[in-house]
């Protein structure tokens, strides 16, 4: 058997996260993050050293990879992918929708994670989920919902007001 | 860390993170080989990505920051200015080192350090990714020049540091190397190749970094290229023919082109194609066109069919290359043809028609086979052929005396075709080939109308005289001058042919009128006889030139027939051309030697009149001859010269000549061995007297048409200018026969004098309807 355990060996990777836990996942899932794809391209990976991902910890590699795995079959995003429809389209399907029901703490990791690893279509709906919070709220609402600070004056806020006047939607 | 790299650095120190980065970039630009882990790897990156994701830079960076637009601010320019400055050192380091190669080494340096450098190149692309996606992206958004990926940036920069300087010494080498090929030695050309492909890849579009063009290949290899190979055939070509036959020379220059056209796909681009092409044919044809067609006539005087097809090949090569051939292969068509005529003519004025189609035929089979062959049968030496054949068959030496010879002589080859005939049996295949042949000989025929004449003439001879050999032949024939000439050039001849079908049938059903109204004695006493009718306006026949009273014998069984016919169709006028009438008699009171059976003669009708003579008495004075038959002398002579030539005749006294006082005696002895005997022979003065009719209503017929053709066109265009009409005409009839400009004029005289037409002011002429 120990040809075909070579095998499964090819077809699987281990990844090091930040917070120095080893995941043993699939080629073909981790190859969703082009950095990923990429570095097993360059170096080969046949040596079966882990690869180290210093910005990620564990908890979100694991939440990240459970997309990947999700959409393993997915067709690589072309080119001009991201050019009009999917870019303008708040949509979301549904089972993203669902994985995306997380604590905001945990939604901006995995866009910061995506954006890292280099995985555009997860990145895309981290992004819309973001958008959607953000969509038909009023500035104070919105201060609400991500906790800001308004740090504007009354005056710096009047002259912004004004100046987006057109943009209102009436 | 095991690879020796320091620490991720500080993600908003610029200096750290670039001295961090630098060594990363020198391990992959020198020291791919060596390996590099994941680590380090994820270590560049991660490096990156940081700096380019902090929220500020640490002042004081080299670069000056224009950053101050609009918008978000994003990180990287400094990164990618320090990649360029590497990059330039980097270069310079690879050019010096250039310098120590020469040749093939050179080739070799420069491939592996391309090989070298664009591996890393695509290496750093990717550790470098997030600043091509980016900051890279968001300065080409907005439309900034001379930002690149970063994999177009190192190329960029190959191309300014390094190929810039040394392309001229690479290209040298490799022009070397071709030469070396191009003299016979083996040379490694996988290094040409990947010369190539490194020129190619450096074609990047200014004005757009994704798309590349060929034109830095163009400028810097495919110039060069061509410039080396027009140089090397310049002079190859002319050292060969300095030394070598103009044939062997084509050989070469074939072998060449070939070579050239097999040296592209080995190690060139498929785009050098055709302006190889064009080089090597400039070099090696259109320089010594001259020479290769000085040379032609000689291969053509020589019949090298091999070598000529050679020469077409290659002088079709070049624009123009072939006209000069083509005009002088119709003047060595036109003397072949020539010569060919004046051979036969040599054997005296009576030319055999066979013998001179045959001729015809040889010239033109000779030299259709050589343009099938050596020109690839192309149009325009068809032409040319076709050119030089019209001109050797209308004007030659047979046709001196005027162009309707070849006409006359060509469809009286026809009729020895079609005639019955003892000593040929043609099989159906070989006639439809010689019919075909006498189609090509007839295409080239001006006076087509001279054929039609002479040709309708004997078919109505064959057809009368039922000596046609086969009606299939005889249709083929038809419809292949049908073919050619369209349908009002053989509607007579189809007419006679209807004619004779219909004839048929009458002949049947008269067969059955006899039985059921002519008692059963009349009938036993009947003369068997069979009629043709003939249409009028369809045949080419003409009433006998000879007073004629039948015997009475023969006016009874006609007046029979007569009565008949006129009960079928009323009011129509039979008239007898006595002169194509013919018949056998039975000699009862001879037999033929060695049986117990009496000869029959086949005789015309005026023989038989003179022989029914000889029922009355054993003697018949020439006078009576006269009396009885009515015949003119000129008719009666020759047909009493035939029975005496014969022996049926016996002239008294013995050797008289046919006159007043000379009585004819049956030659009651006569000895055959033949049951039927033919005295029916054709009289030579009726023969020349025909062909003299028939080139007589040649003329007359000639003139009607080029006078229906002007009445055509001017009643379609009312007004004309006379020069306009004349041209007109000649190209209305030309396909029949070549018009002469007096006969036209001559034509448009008896119009206006017939008031057809009218003078108008100036040159014009009306149309009087």
């Amino acid at each position: 058997m120990a040809s075909s355990s070579a095998t499964e060996a090819k077809n699987f990777v281990m990844l090091t996260t930040s917070d120095n836990a080893d995941i043993k996942v699939e080629r073909e899932v981790a190859e969703r993050s082009i950095l990923i794809k990429n570095l097993l391209e360059d170096l080969g990976g046949e040596s079966g050293e882990a690869i180290p991902i210093p910005n990620v910890n564990e908890a979100v590699m694991k939440k990240v990879l459970e997309w990947c795995e999700q959409h393993r079959k997915d067709p690589p995003a072309s080119q001009d992918d991201d050019s009009d429809s999917r870019k303008k389209s708040t949509d979301i399907d549904e089972w993203d929708q669902k994985f995306m029901q997380v604590d905001q703490e945990m939604l901006f990791e995995i866009i910061l994670a995506a954006n890292y690893l280099d995985i555009k279509a997860l990145l895309d709906v981290g992004c819309k989920t973001v958008a959607n919070m953000i969509k038909g709220k009023s500035p104070d609402e919105i201060r609400k919902t991500f906790n800001i600070q308004n740090d504007f004056t009354p005056e710096e806020e009047d002259q912004i007001r004004r100046e987006n006047e057109w943009a209102e939607d009436r | 860390m095991s690879s020796g790299m320091p620490p991720v650095p500080a993600k908003d120190d610029v200096k750290a993170t670039w001295t961090y980065l630098e060594a990363g970039v020198e391990k992959i630009m020198t020291d791919l080989r060596g390996g590099m882990d994941m680590k380090t790897y994820m270590g560049l990156y991660t490096a990156i990505h940081n700096f380019c994701t902090a929220q500020k830079a640490v002042a004081g960076t080299s670069f000056s920051s224009h950053n101050n637009r609009g918008g978000a601010h994003l990180l990287g320019e400094d990164l990618y200015q320090h990649l360029i400055e590497y990059l330039k050192a980097h270069l310079q380091g690879v050019q010096a080192r250039s310098k120590d190669h020469v040749d093939e080494a050179l080739l070799i340096f420069y491939i592996k350090e391309w090989n070298r450098y664009t591996t890393a190149g695509q290496y750093n692309n990717h550790l470098f990714r997030y600043l091509n996606r980016h900051w890279v992206k968001r300065e080409m958004d907005e439309g900034k020049k001379n930002i690149y990926d970063i994999y177009t940036l190192h190329l960029v920069r190959w191309k300014e540091d390094m190929f810039t300087g040394t392309q001229e010494s690479v290209m040298r080498s490799v022009l070397k190397l071709v030469e070396k090929q191009r003299n016979g030695e083996t040379i490694e050309q996988s290094h040409i190749k990947s010369v190539v492909d490194s020129f190619v890849s450096l074609g990047l579009d200014e004005s757009d970094s994704s798309k590349s063009t060929l034109d830095v290949y163009k400028e810097f290899f495919e110039k060069p290229f061509l410039a080396a190979t027009g140089e090397y055939y310049n002079n190859e070509s002319k050292q060969f023919l300095a030394e070598n036959s103009v044939v062997e020379y084509m050989k070469k220059a074939e072998a060449r082109l070939d070579e050239e056209k097999e040296r592209v796909p080995l190690y060139l681009l498929n785009e050098i194609m055709s302006p190889l092409m064009r080089c090597c044919e400039e070099a090696l044809i259109t320089a010594h066109s001259q020479a290769l067609r000085e040379e032609f006539q000689i291969l053509l005087d020589h019949d090298k069919q091999e070598d000529l097809g050679r020469m077409y090949k290659l002088l079709a090569r070049i624009p123009e290359g072939l006209d000069p051939l083509r005009n002088r292969f119709e003047t060595h068509v036109r003397k072949a043809g020539l010569a060919a005529v004046e051979k036969v003519a040599q054997e005296g004025d009576t030319i055999e028609p066979k013998v001179y189609v045959e001729a015809l035929l040889e010239v033109h089979t000779q030299y259709q086979d050589l343009v099938n062959r050596a020109f690839n049968g192309e149009s325009e030496f068809v032409r040319s052929l076709d050119n030089a054949c019209r001109e050797f068959v209308n004007r030659n030496k047979i046709c001196k005396s005027g162009s309707n010879k070849s006409p006359e002589l060509l469809a009286k080859y026809t009729d020895t075709l079609l005639k019955k005939s003892t000593a040929k049996m043609t099989e159906e295949d070989d006639m439809e080939k010689l019919l075909t042949q006498i189609m090509t000989v007839f295409k080239y025929i001006e006076d087509k109308d001279v054929f039609q004449k002479f040709y309708s003439r004997m078919l109505a001879k064959r057809l009368v005289q039922t000596t046609s050999a086969s009606d299939d032949a005889e249709t083929s024939m038809i419809s292949k001058l049908k073919e050619a000439c369209g349908f009002e050039y053989t509607n007579k001849l189809q007419r006679m042919f209807q004619d004779m079908q219909i004839s048929k049938d009458l002949n049947t059903s008269y067969k059955e009128w006899c039985q059921t109204n002519i008692g059963d004695d009349d009938l036993k006493g009947m003369i068997d006889s069979t009629y043709h009718i003939l249409g009028t306006g369809f045949w080419p026949l003409n009433a006998p030139t000879t007073p004629f009273t039948p015997p009475q014998v023969i006016v009874k069984t006609y007046e029979r027939f007569a009565m008949f016919y006129n009960n079928k169709h009323q009011g129509r006028k039979l008239s007898w051309l006595w002169q194509l009438c013919k018949g056998e008699m039975k000699a009862n009171y001879c037999k033929v030697s060695g049986s117990k059976v009496s000869p029959t003669f086949q005789v015309s009708t005026y023989q038989m009149a003179v022989l029914l003579l000889f029922n009355d008495s054993d003697t018949v004075e020439y006078d009576e001859m006269v009396e009885g038959t009515k015949l003119g002398k000129e008719t009666l002579d020759p047909s009493i010269g035939v029975f005496i030539k014969a022996k049926v005749l016996l002239a008294q006294p013995e050797g008289a000549k046919p006159e007043s006082g000379t009585s004819y005696k049956l030659n009651l002895g006569f000895k055959t061995k033949k049951i039927k005997v033919n005295l029916n022979i054709g009289i030579k003065s009726e023969q020349k007297q025909e062909v003299e009719d028939t080139h007589k209503t040649i003329e007359e017929d000639r003139k009607l048409l080029m006078q229906s053709a002007i009445v055509r066109i001017m009643k379609s265009r009312k007004k004309m200018k006379h020069q306009q009409l004349v041209s007109e005409t000649i190209q209305q009839i030309k396909n029949r026969f070549m018009p002469r400009v007096p006969d036209i004029k001559k034509c448009i005289d008896i119009l206006l004098e017939k008031e057809y037409l009218e003078r108008l002011e100036g040159d014009e002429l009306g149309y009087l309807a």
